[in-house]
This record gives structure tokens, sequence and C-alpha cells, in this order.
């Protein structure tokens, strides 16, 4: 087996709730729950007592309406007396939770963390209230008071991704197409659609180029891993060699100007921190070539051309190709990458908290070769979660490989 | 705080499910802080930014350190007038209201200052990337301080 300090952390386990628009019977602390109790069980404990410590994953004290809420869900996951800290990223809350807790057992401060996040971003609360809590988002001296959605300043970025590139709405309509229909193969997805490029270019402007199917969408749910080293896996562990084992082989994070307009004139349509915890990520997996090494990726696509941006910013492919790669099917299942095939946050969907956990669940599933049907990518040995905060102010990149 | 409600139902696998409405409103004094002048000047029909009184670097949005070498700032008043980088139609209101939906959004490179700022260009048509723009100041009172200028389309792209 390969040893923690050589792959950082092992995954033990995963767990997630289906994602939907509204969960009337579970409060958050109720969807970690389950996502927690299925990553233990998953890694075959039948309690948490052996677990070091828990890194609680959640954004928003306004969606949740609990302060203090890492050491309830700690509590509500049994891992009370043990150590416990929450993890704030905005988009990227999840896998910087992960990120938080590999580094944890790099240290040697753990030998095993479980990672639990959860959101009620879907109907909790009206549109009206969403909205105006999710504007709290952009900086609220600078930005709110003049654009109210994030549809903004991501149109502003891929208006000028368009002019440089000649990039087309039709390019990263076909994503917003893509990840709908990988979705309608996911049983814990928000929701599956079949629909056109049409149907998406038809749909209801939010800013231009921007219209609805562009979007992607705000659910309720949570997910959970647990991560720990191969004595720990050993002594607590007993499913962990009866399938493919996964480790962490990489991870990187980086920030940017959080306001779009602060930032330089060349990167503006790109997102300079996701292309620096890339790097980082890419060197400690020792990939050096991304599209060729990596099987799956787990894509931010908060919207449509955010995930033909990564594609670019990611090394998925090169710079002012990402409306060509959109367009020709190579992300797409069957592809050279195939990305997002768990729908992504446009069919999965997205509760923030645990959206980079709920990435993990899927890569780590997907290289178990535990997903099945359609959705599973065959022969699947190293995949990568992205997320960012607001319009890439802060990215986490992690990779995820099969170590034996 | 406020319960506005109860409601019933049954879950999927028959538990009972019970829910409350409950109704919140928060009042804040936000402290614009060490942007303050950039606040007064809007009174004055002014956009000001700062420079570093050690390495004469400017900075916008302002602020109060040099992010170069830590030393204090300040204040001078800008030209006006910009650059687009790209523009949007928008077609939701902002939160605090004061503009009604489309209308035209633009990352705006200031003239005389490192730095920009995301805001609302003056009419239908949406600029293109270059074109030249200039702040004008609305007449009464703004839904947001920050909401009394808006930027007029000088000229095409060059
Ligand atoms: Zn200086």
């Amino acid at each position: 087996m390969t040893t923690s300090a050589e792959s950082g952390a092992l995954v033990a386990g995963v767990g997630m709730t289906p994602f939907v628009g509204f969960r009337d019977d579970a409060s958050v602390r109720d969807m970690v729950a389950e996502a927690a109790r299925a990553a233990l069980l998953d890694a075959g404990l039948s309690s948490p007592s052996p677990v070091d410590m828990g890194v609680a994953a959640y954004e928003s004290d306004h969606f949740n309406r609990q302060l203090s809420l890492g050491q309830v869900l700690s509590d509500t996951v049994g891992l009370t007396g043990k150590p416990v800290m929450r993890v704030e990223g905005g988009g990227a809350t999840g896998a910087l939770a992960i990120r938080t807790a590999l580094t944890a057992i790099r240290s040697g401060e753990a030998r095993s963390v479980l990672v639990f996040g959860g959101e009620t971003n879907g109907r909790s609360v009206d549109r009206t209230t969403a909205i105006e809590i999710l504007a709290l988002s952009a900086d609220f001296e600078w930005e709110t008071p003049v654009f109210g959605t994030f549809a903004a300043p991501y149109a502003l970025m891929i208006t000028e991704h368009m002019r440089r590139y000649g990039t087309t709405a039709e390019q990263f309509a076909e994503i917003a197409v893509k990840n709908r229909r990988m979705a309608l193969d996911n049983p814990l997805a928000h929701r599956g659609m079949s629909i056109t490029v049409e149907d998406v270019r038809s749909s209801a402007p939010l800013s231009d180029p921007y219209r609805l199917f562009d979007a992607s969408l705000l659910s309720d749910g949570a997910a959970a891993v647990l991560l720990a080293t191969g004595d720990w896996v050993e002594q607590h562990s007993p499913t962990f060699t009866e399938r493919p084992p996964v480790a962490i082989l990489g991870s990187g994070s980086a920030t940017d100007r959080p306001r779009l307009s602060d930032r330089s004139e060349e990167m503006f349509p790109h997102f300079a921190a996701k292309r620096k915890a890339a790097a980082r990520a890419y060197r400690e997996a020792g990939i050096d070539n991304p599209p060729d090494q990596i099987d799956l990726a787990e894509v931010y696509d908060s919207f449509s051309g955010a995930e033909l941006q990564a594609y670019e910013d990611l090394g998925l492919c090169p710079v002012g190709h990402g409306g060509l790669a959109a367009a020709d099917g190579r992300f797409d299942q069957g592809g050279q990458v195939v990305v997002n095939p768990s729908g992504g946050l446009m069919g999965r969907g997205s509760a923030v908290g645990a959206t980079g956990i709920a990435q993990a669940v899927e890569v780590v599933s997907q290289i178990r070769d535990e997903v099945g049907g359609p959705r599973q990518v065959p022969g699947a040995r190293i995949g990568m979660t992205d997320t960012h905060a607001g319009v890439g102010s802060l990215s986490v990149v992690n990779v995820f490989g099969r170590v034996g | 705080m406020r319960v506005t409600g109860t409601e019933r139902n049954v879950g999927p696998d028959g538990r009972p499910v019970y829910l409350l409405g409950v109704e919140m409103a928060q009042r804040y004094r936000h402290a614009v802080g060490s942007s303050s002048p950039f606040y007064l000047g809007l009174e004055q029909g002014v956009l000001r930014a700062t420079r570093c009184t050690g390495c004469g670097a400017s900075w916008f949005p302002p602020r109060r350190f040099c992010e170069e070498d830590l030393t204090e700032t300040d204040w001078y008043d800008l030209p006006g007038t910009g650059t687009v980088v790209a523009a949007t139609r928008v077609h939701s209101p902002p939160p605090f209201g004061g503009i009604d939906p489309p209308y035209v959004l633009a990352s705006i490179r200031l003239d005389g200052v490192r730095g920009g700022i995301t805001h609302r260009v003056i009419g239908d048509e949406t600029p293109e990337h270059g074109a030249a723009v200039t702040v004008e100041f609305i007449d009464g009172a703004p839904a947001h301080p920050l909401l009394a200028f808006a930027f007029a389309i000088e000229g095409e792209a060059p």
C-alpha cells in the first residue's frame, strides 16, 4: 500500500445526500448527518469514535440560520470532544475544507479527518431573499450597489473572451446541454434535463450573453469524505482493501483580486487563481500533461462559459481554444477528459458548502468503478475537482487518484 | 424575529414533516471607513483615488495603505474618464434598486489610476471594448450613494 507520506491522504469513505430544490423534511444538520453517516459506513466504521477531528464546510450563516454551526454539525455527526474547525471559501468552501483536512493529515496533527459540508441554498428562502443574500458575495462597498447577481461579472468576463478568441454563445450553450444531460444518469442530481442549444439561447435573459439555462442551480444538500493515513486505515477501515484504493495526489489553492475590474486587462477573461491552484496540484500529483493524464474532472460550472474558461485555465486545452473544445465533444462522455459526469452545478446542483465535497464523492466513486451505468467513466484512474469563489477570487483544485 | 406560521407535511418515507415560517430583518450602520473621502467626493461631483506617499503607486478602489510598501496614501481627484474593457446588458435590478432593468453595466479602466470600476453606463447602447466613457453625476437622491454617478459613452472603440 502507498504510504500516506507519499500519497498525502487516503480516502477512506465518501457519502452524500441527494441534491434537491428544497428538503422540507430536513434541516442542514439532518442532511450533514445523513452524508457523514454514509461516509463513515462506507469506510466500514460502526462508530465515529476512531475519527480524530472534523472539518465543517458551509458558506453562509444567512442561508443556514445558525451561528457556530461548526460545533452544532460536529455534535450532530458524533464528534463531540474532538477538535473541529469551520472552513469558508465562497464557492470553493467544500474543496477548501478537504484541502484543510489534507494539511492536518500531512502535518501529523491528525490521522483521520471527517470533512462534512452542507447548505440550504434552495427554496427555504424566497427568490428575493436569496438574491439579496447572494448579492453579499460581491464587494458590498463597490459592487453590490450596482449589480445584484453574479450573472453580471461572469457575463463581462465571457464577453471579453468572445471578443478576444471568437468564442460564441452557442459554444458555451453546448456545456449547458451536456451537463444537464449527464445529470439524467445521476440519481442524486437535482435536475437532469434533455435540452438543446436552441432551448438555452431562447431561455430568459439574465445578463447578456447569459441566459437562464447558462446558469447553475441553487440546491439543498450535504456531502462528506473521510480522509486518513495508511496506518489509520489498516487499523480502522475494513472496507479499504475491498476496492480500488484512492488517495489525494495533489492540492492547490490561490487567490485573485476579488473585484473583477481590479484585475489586469490581460487576465480579464481568465481565472488567474485557477491557473496557480492547478499548477500546484498538478505538480504534487506528478501531472505534466493534464488532458492526457486526467480521466475525469468535476469543474465549477456556475455559468456555462465559466466551464469553458476553466478548460483553458486548468490546462485541459490551450488558451483561446475553450470554445472549440466545448463544441467538439472532447470533454463529453467518451471524450478525452469527461467533465462533470455528475451533471455539475447545472445538473447535480449546488449546495455551496457541500459542492466541492460532492465533486470529490463523484471522482472517488468513479475511480472505484462504483458509479456504473452510462455515467461510469471506463477505467478512470485520475480525477480532479475545481471550484472557485466569486468570479475566481479564490480557487481550489484537488486531484484524486488510484494508488494500487 | 417573528414566526409567521407553520406547515405540516408527510415525508417521502412517511416520516412527519413540520416547518416554521420565520421572518427576520436586520438594520446596520455600515461604516464606509477608509473609503469615506470617496463617498464625500461624490457629493462634490468628483471621483477620488489614493496615491502612495512613498512609491507613488495609485489605487482604485482607494486603499489607505499601499500594497507595495505599506506606506499611508493620500487622496487625489481623478479626471473621471475611462475605457470600457467589457460591457453587458443586465436584466434584473441591483439589490438597492434605483435602476430599472434592463440596464448596461461595464468594466471600466479609469484614467489616472491603476485599477478600474464595474459600473452603470447611461442609455441603451452596450459599448464595445475600447469605447471611451466619461463620468456623469445624476440629479436627485440616488437609491445608494454609489449610484449618484454613471458613465456616458463619449467615443467609439478605436
Ligand atoms: Zn507605495
